[in-house]
């Protein structure tokens, strides 16, 4: 299953003392179901506020979210929360894993809350570890991994309740080279399955991957890309075989 | 979120924080460790002062009595009544009949006592007899139990108080001599002089034999100075005091009753139904009561003072909370995202609040049952010393720490913890995930 997302006329503002800050300014957009969209801008375009709002994590000043031409319902807490946790799957740029947890029980984590028996939750963790070529982690904490691990942990933890869109906020920005050109492959291959994959990104090698661009500035979309891009795909799967570590 | 992973996660995240969440705890257990210790001396004071009041502890017993003549005329006449012996109530058999009718009446034991002089002697000693005539078959209801021989009572018998021996005097004796040892009485024939006096001032004496089949146990009460007979024994004795006109029940009725209630619940209205009736009717337990609403407010207050350093702790609760929402509000940002609801944040925290002030309950509740222990073990040894030097509190200054305290207590701390936590709590779930997770 995918997801295909519409944003109507999304305004946040945020009051930053006397200031008013228009980090979105009126966006209207459609990212179709099963692709792989890539959000650039500079510092401040407001890549990431668009990102938490089609995620729910943010609620929007104006406008309106629709998920499959159903809106997300940002005035109920329950429903916002059931969205997080069954149509999207987060990853962050610091990776956000509970330190005390270990791997395993990070990738589980979100099972917890939607109520999956704990057999159920080793079983999905683990094979997601294993996906992810973690499973010889399974019990490391946080803290035993490397950048490049921890990420790979956070992107099992968002693929764990198999959601329909991946949101992705600087995924690589933390990480060497290698590990990022891992993480992207894993994203496309997510999007491969059929699913949609959002990211916003600095990172310019992110736009071989992607079936769309959008360039943001000042709250506004100046630009929209559609891309055939299957040659680089191929190209930077080359690059990962030469250059990537165990 | 199922409860066994709530549990779990809730338990993982005190082990986070042993330290902190060990020093919070040991407030809790100051807190309610003196509540225990305070409560536990009140319910002591309390059960000490009652015991003490009616050594007996038979609460379910009410005494009944004709209302006087005089008294009688007295509130009669504030009603405007004037008031007559023929308008007295008196315990007749009817009235004994009306009042078993009651609900929650177990037995109804009419009693009563020689109406002239009697006085017993052995040996050379002499004893002023306070003769108490009571039905046998009625016998066993007043609960006497006794210390030598038997409490069965047949005509020519008697069975005594602990305290009648004691109370054997030599008339003879004079200052500087030997006081005498009291006699021993069990199996002995007793002789009863009985006096009474003709109108023109005769003396008339009646010499009787009885012989004593039992000594009671020490009661503390009543029965301790008395000398039980049967009723028609005494019956006997009065006829003849009254010169010859046999006493008629239906008429006189009887000068005492005791009623026995079912149970302890009963008496309160038992004794409000017999006093409507228009007799005095009084129990221990409306003292008893009384003793009671008093150590009630002596335990409320202890229980308060114990309350104050639960207070602290319960600031120490809210600050520990609060510490951990600051330092994990990333980590809150981070469940909201991966799809926790507002009530799973707060039964998270809600729940570490309520396991400090469970774990803290649980070690006040120890340590105050060991303190009250050792309370007690304490107030003995002094109590004894004190004694031994002849003077002292010769009161039971003890504690006394039923089960239900410790649950209470521990029920107690952990809704302290629930109750300080809630505030913090709530204000995770306010927290907005994107403003949460960029949290520094």
């Amino acid at each position: 299953m995918s997801a295909e997302i519409e944003v109507r006329s999304l305004e946040k503002i945020f009051k930053m003392g006397d200031q008013v800050v228009r980090a979105l300014d009126g966006v209207d957009l459609i990212i179709p179901a099963h692709s792989f969209t890539v959000i650039m801008g500079p510092s401040g375009s407001g890549k990431s506020t668009l990102l938490y709002l089609v995620g729910g994590l943010d609620k929007p000043t104006k406008g309106e979210v629709l998920v499959n031409g159903k809106p997300v319902d940002f005035t109920n807490d329950i429903n916002l929360a059931l969205y997080r946790r069954k149509t999207v799957g987060f990853i962050f740029q610091s990776f956000n894993l509970v330190s005390t947890m270990t791997a395993l029980e990070n990738v589980s984590f979100p099972m917890w809350f939607a109520g999956t028996s704990r057999a159920k939750r080793r079983q999905r963790a683990t094979s997601l570890l294993e996906q992810v070529g973690l499973a010889n982690r399974a019990k490391h904490k946080p803290t035993e991994l490397s950048g490049g691990q921890q990420q790979r942990v956070a992107f099992a933890r968002a693929m764990v309740n198999d959601p329909p869109l991946i949101l992705a906020d600087e995924p690589t920005g933390n990480l060497d080279t290698t590990s990022g050109q891992r993480i992207m492959r894993m994203l496309h291959e997510y999007y491969q399955q059929g699913k949609t994959v959002v990211v916003v990104s600095h990172d310019e090698r992110m736009k071989q991957f992607a079936t769309h661009v959008i360039y943001l500035l000042d709250g506004k979309i100046v630009t929209e890309q559609e891309f055939q891009n299957a040659s680089s795909f191929a190209l930077l799967d080359d690059e990962m075989e030469e250059g990537e570590q165990p | 979120m199922r409860l066994v992973d709530l549990l779990r996660l809730i338990l993982e995240n005190l082990s986070r924080h042993k330290g902190r969440v060990l020093l919070t705890a040991i407030g809790v257990i100051i807190g309610t460790a003196a509540v225990v210790v305070l409560v536990s001396l009140g319910i002591g004071l309390q059960k000490s002062a009652t015991e003490n009041l009616w050594g007996i502890s038979d609460l379910t017993r009410i005494e009944v009595n004709p209302v006087w003549e005089d008294m009688y005329a007295v509130e009669a006449g504030g009603k405007g009544d004037t008031g007559s012996s023929s308008q007295q109530k008196k315990l007749t058999p009817a009235a004994l009949e009306e009042i078993a009718a009651l609900p929650g009446v177990a037995s109804v034991i009419p009693l009563d006592y020689l109406m002239g002089w009697g006085q017993l002697t052995y040996g050379k000693m002499e004893y002023w007899a306070n003769f108490v005539g009571v039905d046998p078959e009625k016998l066993p209801y007043l609960e006497l139990e006794a210390a030598v021989g038997d409490v069965d009572l047949q005509k020519g018998t008697v069975i005594i108080g602990s305290q009648v021996p004691m109370n054997y005097y030599d008339p003879n004796y004079r200052p500087g001599q030997e006081v005498a040892e009291p006699p021993d009485l069990m199996g002995q024939q007793l002789k009863l002089v009985m006096t009474k006096y003709t109108s023109d001032g005769e003396e008339i004496k009646k010499t009787l034999q009885l012989r004593v089949v039992g000594i009671l146990e020490e009661t503390q009460g009543e029965s301790d100075w008395s000398m039980y007979v049967t009723m028609s024994q005494l019956d006997e004795w009065n006829t003849w005091f009254n010169g010859g006109k046999r006493i008629n029940r239906n008429k006189d009725g009887y000068q005492r009753v005791i009623v026995k209630a079912e149970s302890v619940e009963y008496v309160t209205d038992l004794t409000n139904a017999i006093n409507e009736m228009g007799f005095q009717a009084f129990s221990p337990q409306s003292m008893v009561e009384g003793v009671n609403s008093y150590f009630m407010v002596l335990q409320i207050v202890f229980g308060g003072i114990g309350a104050i350093a639960l207070l602290v702790a319960a600031i120490g609760i809210a600050n520990t909370m609060t510490m951990a929402i600051l330092e994990r509000t990333h980590e809150i940002g981070l469940m909201k995202a991966i799809g926790a609801t507002n009530n799973d944040v707060l039964r998270i925290f809600l729940g570490e609040a309520a396991g400090i002030g469970f774990i803290g309950g649980l070690g006040g509740a120890f340590f105050g049952w060991l303190f009250s222990k050792a309370f007690n073990v304490v107030a003995t040894s002094i109590l004894a010393s004190q004694m031994q030097q002849g003077g002292g509190f010769g009161g039971g200054l003890s504690t006394s720490t039923p089960p239900w305290l410790l649950l209470f207590a521990l029920l107690f701390a952990t809704f302290i913890g629930v109750a300080s936590g809630f505030f913090p709590a709530v204000n995770a779930t306010r927290l907005e995930p994107v403003k949460a997770l960029k949290y520094e």
